[in-house]
């Protein structure tokens, strides 16, 4: 019997995983973009952000528009491979539990 | 945790990744507006240049439409992220609109801009954008709009006139070419646009 994968525990967690899938599908976002479509407080948010961002799975970008401060995160390639290999496992674990 | 509740937390796992997914896909980004402004900025272009400005009123407009578009969706762009399908339409779009300011441009201070090869040439680069715009939409509305620009391409490739006067039917023609496919078309891409944005707002 093949091992079943492992689950990447960066990713695994809710927000952190909607961070990324968010991202997955836009060339960049703003915290406040990412704040109004997760929902989650600026505390929480900027937390998992960190995280991701210390994995080296979103590069962060701080610069001033009309005078205002924003920080635009975008997925790295390597953020685009883990959560690819993370749909993989998950499937992989999933169709494992199916046949149980 | 039992294997059912770890189930349901993978599949649970799985159900947020393609929620989250197509909700970063979902554009609120609105462009009708810019066919309704181009459509508008043509027509005061045609009106003032029959009032005998034609060496004023196609720069100046052209100039301030270009301007108005680009400080505007710089404004909206800050709001909204740029998703790879909007980025390849912007594309599109702003690359006919700097061809068509070199060449026309070009052609009108050389003196070589004949009325007919003049509408023929603005046509086809509408034509082009629109259908490369449709084709990546996957829009049929829109391919009718480049089937219209390029049968006044072809149009305006045969007659010749000097001056393109209101009662001239190459003007004729492109006027009406210019309210179905810039004005009419556009406020009916305005419509479907707030519709989507108050289907998002509600599915927030």
């Amino acid at each position: 019997m093949p091992e079943l994968p492992e689950l990447n525990p960066v990713i695994h967690g809710k927000l952190r995983l909607a961070l990324l899938s968010l991202l997955v599908g836009v060339d960049e976002a703003e915290f406040t973009w990412l704040r109004s479509k997760t929902g989650s407080t600026d505390g929480n948010l900027g937390a998992q952000l960190l995280k991701l961002e210390e994995a080296g799975y979103v590069a962060v970008d701080k610069q001033f528009v009309q005078r205002k401060p924003q920080t635009i995160y975008r997925m790295t390639d390597a953020g685009r491979i883990a959560l690819t290999e993370y749909v993989q496992a998950l499937k992989q674990l999933l169709g494992g539990a199916m046949g149980r | 945790m039992t294997a059912g509740n770890e189930e349901l937390e993978l599949k649970d796992r799985l159900s947020l990744i393609e929620t989250m997914i197509a909700e970063g896909r979902r554009t609120t980004e609105s462009y009708g507006w810019t066919f309704v402004l181009w459509g508008v900025a043509y027509y005061v272009a045609i009106f003032w240049a029959a009032l005998g400005h034609d060496y004023l009123a196609w720069p100046i407009t052209m100039t301030v439409a270009g301007v108005l578009t680009a400080v505007i969706i710089a404004r909206k762009r800050s709001k909204n992220p740029a998703t790879r399908t909007s980025r390849a339409i912007g594309s599109i779009w702003y690359a006919m609109g700097i061809s068509m300011f070199v060449l026309l441009f070009s052609l009108g201070f050389s003196e070589r801009a004949e009325p007919h090869t003049f509408i023929a040439i603005m046509a086809a680069m509408l034509a082009t954008a629109n259908a490369a715009s449709s084709m990546i939409l996957r829009w049929k509305l829109q391919f009718t709009c480049a089937l219209v620009w390029w049968a006044l391409c072809v149009y305006a490739c045969f007659g010749k006139s000097n001056q393109l006067t209101i009662d001239n039917p190459l003007t004729i023609a492109f006027l009406a070419a210019l309210f179905f496919c810039q004005i009419l078309f556009g406020i009916y891409g305005m419509i479907l646009e707030a519709r989507r944005c108050r289907m998002a707002a509600n599915h927030a």
